[in-house]
């Protein structure tokens, strides 16, 4: 054993290339120092100080993004493998870039104004986290990534003046640790059995009962995180009660991050001869995801919950992409991903676009006869929930057709069944919000409420855009393996 | 180039009439007939168009977006086009703009579900029609649950359609295969699953007993444009799949289906006559009529027989020719008299004899009589049925036929002839927009009675291409020999 310890040593020199494949997570974990910064000296316009804060973020985010696309697509694997900066985490950590620029959309006129400095911080913190774990290849990273995206989250899901969202965020912190509980209990399991953190030196250690149930407590936390049923239950209530924008981000970047993770850990850190025996849990639980999401999902009035349980269905369907482990599954999960993060934000826009501080609880009913008071907020809302629903000209039907044809190609057909019953069940979810924006009612008896901020309306449009564009011409990043080195 | 026009210019144009000023909606509809209009004559006057072909999808197996005319297609592109002219010219009411705007993008999607020769992009515009029809159904339906069960029925049957084709794709490595020269089947032990997922498609969408009670409904709370383009066009979707997807690469699979396929046809002949019968409103008639005559297509399609084959493609031209017709003049009826009820209608003959004529036109070449379209196909169908040793089920078929005669006579008894009865609004006979609308369908059907001769060589050819006759031998070992097969 302790051989082992010493063949995969922990420490190594860093040099300039190490720092420079995590200089874009630098760029948006620092963009906060200015941030809070200038808003010691902005105390006079809200307008102007809300902007400002907004403005350098996305500054920041914007030439993190660049700086990511200079690196794309070399693969390289910096601080003795820590952290494996290439093509997969590169697209990743993009994900993040544009969830979180989203993000700040939102919230531009959410919240109070002396606490705008401080939510900006803590979304950039809680990205940097997400992109951590966009090239997280050892367990520590994995971890250190995770806390940083999560404690970052608690406090936001507190901020907001409803009752709703104090028990959303403590509900959140606790279940969220407990899911940390596992997963850190599951990687020291895995050290155990295996002497290294490394996911490169997991991959060629012998399959022991140990480093079973390692692996198995590890996934537990993952699905957790990734809220895959019977993992789920706190997902509605905190989306619920959390501030739109910090759910709109909850539901892509955290998702995204974990997602990562579970590519990387189901691909390259399991044996490859044995990782089709022991993701087989693996697969149950993504086949009840997408049945109970969907279910769930049904009986929803308020628009964040039904969200939340469509967004189970969906982190589903991407998962099941990972089945058989094949190249072009995990490339079709990327695209899928992609997809559901512009389809997704793009229905978060249009929600926070139907209150007047871009935050209010919006329930279906609010959405009768809106094609008939907004056409163009109706036909995005109605584009966004084509795609979701799977149906053409939409990355969501072009994303499900590669996926169901990875899971075919792989063996895994059931999956595939599975998949098209839940998105039968989804149509209903949908089109019953479809249906409620074209039915003809009474206006007068309908509240009409519009946002003031008019900059979801560009989040709406860039995502509209992407989603039709990405179901057209299907852009899957070519060089996504290996993920450990 | 023309072929790509066809599909998208008729969406594009369709969205843009949405930007319409308010003040300038009564542009919609002059439009939408223009669209129809240019599209039939640029088809008809391009036969050798060439393809348009664009590369989507490299990996897991190729897929272009591949348009092209087929000796099937053409035909049916030219039914769309003709049926979209007409039904624009029938549009009106309050809505007028938002259906004029749908019918055109349903016009574009069924387009580019006829020209796809990708079975992918077949797919994706197969799941496209859904949307402009459900939306319609929306806007002017009374009945909520019909949108729901026209939606989650042919939703499922696309989901259906889409696991096939993915299988499809894995195993044959592409699905850039419609009127390809491709004499071979799939062949595999996926066949079979393949098979199911496009014939459950197929059968919900034409539709077929006992998927077909999305159907009466659909068609009753359509606006009449609208239900005269899904039942003229639509309804042939999944006949034209059975014909370019499933004959040419699973046709062992087909001929293990058949006897399930023939009994679900024969209930549907028999039981969608029957129902129109009994049937009191108008449009649900009508509606019957199709399920009886669309099963007659299906038995045609799966006999195997080059007749019965020939047979199906004229009926398919025919069918969408009268359907749309009657569907148009019912329409013209209810706008009049504001119900569909035979009950309630009746004795409008005597003071609208063009409208009458309209009726019986459309009903007669409904019910096979000779010199008219219907009977084209109806001859051939039967016919090959019989040559085909299908003795039983053609005797069958027939019995149905005879009873169209009874229910199209009820038809137009209960709406034409018979006292007025008094209390129904104003009548005026049709005016020259309708009957510009019904004109050409009439010509039609009448020309492909007396001559159908051009349809039936396109099929003769499409029969060459991939021989039903496929589906009357259990070993095609030659077939087998030549087939694309294996993983990729």
């Amino acid at each position: 054993m302790s051989s082992d310890i010493i063949s995969y040593p922990l420490i190594s020199y860093p040099g300039p290339a190490d720092y420079a494949a995590l200089l874009p997570a630098f760029v948006v974990a620092l963009a906060p120092l200015p941030i809070l910064f200038v808003d010691l000296f902005a105390r006079g316009n809200a307008t102007a100080r809300r902007a400002v804060a907004v403005g350098i973020a996305i500054v920041c985010l914007l030439a993190a993004g660049w700086l990511e696309y200079l690196q794309y697509p070399h693969d390289y694997s910096a601080f003795g493998g820590a952290f494996i900066q290439g093509g997969f985490s590169i697209v990743f950590s993009e994900i993040v870039i544009i969830a979180t620029i989203a993000t700040l959309m939102l919230s531009l006129g959410v919240g109070r104004t002396d606490q705008v400095a401080g939510t900006t911080s803590l979304v950039l913190w809680s990205a940097t986290g997400a992109m951590l774990m966009a090239g997280a290849s050892n367990l520590m990273t994995v971890f250190l990534g995770l806390e940083l995206l999560s404690l970052a989250l608690y406090c936001l899901c507190a901020i907001s003046a409803r009752q709703t969202a104090r028990e959303a965020a403590l509900k959140y912190l606790i279940l969220s640790s407990v899911a940390s509980g596992f997963l850190l209990y599951g990687s020291a399991l895995l050290f155990g059995a295996t002497g290294s953190v490394a996911f490169a030196a997991l991959a060629i250690a012998p399959v022991t009962p140990l480093l079973a149930l390692g692996a198995g407590l590890f996934l537990v936390g993952l699905a957790f995180k990734l809220s895959l049923v019977p993992f789920h239950v706190w997902t509605p209530d905190v989306y619920e009660g959390a501030p739109l924008p910090v759910t709109a981000f909850m539901s892509v970047v955290t998702k995204a991050g974990t997602l990562a993770v579970l590519a990387r850990f189901a691909y390259a850190a399991l044996p490859a001869e044995r990782a089709s025996a022991l993701l087989v849990p693996l697969w149950v639980i993504v086949a009840l995801s997408m049945l109970v999401g969907n279910l769930g999902a049904l009986a929803q009035t308020d628009m964040k919950r039904l969200l939340a349980y469509s967004g189970i269905a969906q982190v589903g369907y991407i998962v099941a992409a990972f089945a058989g482990q094949t190249a072009y599954g995990l490339r079709y999960a990327l695209l899928y991903l992609a997809g559901y993060t512009f389809m997704n934000l793009g229905a978060f826009a249009v929600v926070a676009l139907m209150s007047k501080d871009g935050d209010a609880v919006v329930g279906i009913g609010r959405f009768a006869g809106l094609a008939h008071r907004r056409p163009w907020l109706a036909a995005a809302m109605t584009f966004f929930l084509i795609g979701l629903a799977g149906l053409p000209p939409t990355i969501g039907f072009t994303g499900k057709i590669l996926i169901l044809a990875a899971d075919v190609g792989a063996g895994y057909a059931w999956l595939a069944g599975v998949l098209i019953l839940g998105t039968a069940i989804s149509a209903y979810v949908y089109f019953k919000i479809v249906r409620a924006m074209f039915v003809r009612v009474d206006l007068a008896h309908v509240r009409d409420e519009r946002s003031t901020n008019v900059l979801p309306w560009i989040a709406v449009g860039v995502c509209a855009a992407a989603t039709f564009v990405l179901g057209i011409v299907p852009l899957t990043p070519s060089n996504v393996l290996p993920l450990v080195k | 180039m023309i072929v790509t026009a066809l599909v998208l210019g008729p969406i594009l144009i369709g969205l843009l009439l949405y930007l319409l000023p308010a003040r300038a909606q009564n542009v919609a509809k002059p439009v939408a007939a223009a669209v129809g209009g240019l599209a039939f004559v640029s088809a008809a006057l391009n036969p050798g168009a060439p393809d348009a072909m664009l590369r989507w999808l490299s990996r897991p197996f190729t897929a272009s977006f591949h348009f092209g005319f087929g000796p099937i297609s053409y035909w049916i592109v030219l039914l769309l086009a003709l049926t979209t002219f007409s039904a624009a010219l029938a549009i009106g009411g309050s809505r007028s703009r938002d259906i004029a705007a749908q019918l055109l993008v349903l016009q574009g999607a069924m387009s580019g579900v006829f020209l796809a020769k990708d079975v992918l992009l077949f797919a994706l515009f197969w799941d496209l029609m859904l949307i402009p029809v459900y939306l319609v159904m929306l806007q002017t339906s009374t009945h909520p649950r019909a949108a729901w069960k026209y939606l989650i029925y042919n939703l499922v049957g696309g989901l259906a359609l889409l696991l096939a084709t993915a299988g499809f794709g894995m195993v044959t490595g592409t699905t850039d295969v419609i009127g390809a020269h491709l004499p071979g089947t799939i062949g595999t032990a996926w066949g079979l699953w393949i098979f199911s997922g496009f014939a459950f498609a197929f059968l919900v969408k034409t539709p077929v007993f006992p998927f077909h009670t999305w159907m009466p409904d659909t068609y009753a709370e359509l606006p009449a444009p609208m239900v005269a383009l899904v039942s003229a066009v639509q309804s042939k979707a999944g006949l034209y799949g059975f014909l370019v997807i499933a004959l040419p690469f699973l046709a062992p699979e087909m001929l293990q289906a058949r006897t399930l396929v023939f009994t679900l046809g024969l209930i549907a002949l028999v039981y969608g006559a029957l129902a129109a019968l009994a049937e009191r409103d108008a449009k649900r008639v009508v509606a019957y009529s199709s399920l009886s005559h669309l099963g007659l297509i299906v038995l045609a399609v799966f006999s195997g027989s080059t007749l019965a084959f020939t047979g199906a493609v004229v009926y398919i031209v025919a069918h969408g020719l009268f359907s749309a017709a009657l569907f148009l003049t019912l329409g013209a009826v209810e706008q009049r008299e504001e119900t569909r009820e035979l009950g309630r209608l009746g004795g409008l003959g005597r003071r609208n004899p063009k409208l009458a004529g309209a009726l019986m036109l459309g009903a007669l070449a409904a019910l096979g009589l000779p010199g008219l379209a219907g009977f084209s196909g109806e001859i051939l169908i039967l016919t090959g049925l019989f040559e085909a040793g299908f003795v039983w089920p053609a005797l069958i078929a027939l019995f149905a036929v005879i009873l169209a005669s009874a229910y199209f006579l009820r038809l137009f008894q209960g709406i034409m002839n018979g006292p007025e009865v008094p209390d129904l609004p104003e009548r005026c006979d049709m005016n020259w927009l309708e009957g510009l609308a019904i004109a050409p369908l009439v010509a039609g059907f009448v020309l492909l009675g007396v001559n159908p001769g051009p349809v039936v060589a396109f099929a003769a050819h499409a029969a060459r291409l991939t021989p039903p006759a496929a589906l009357t031998s259990t070993t095609s070992s030659a077939a087998e020999k030549t087939r694309v097969v294996g993983y990729h």
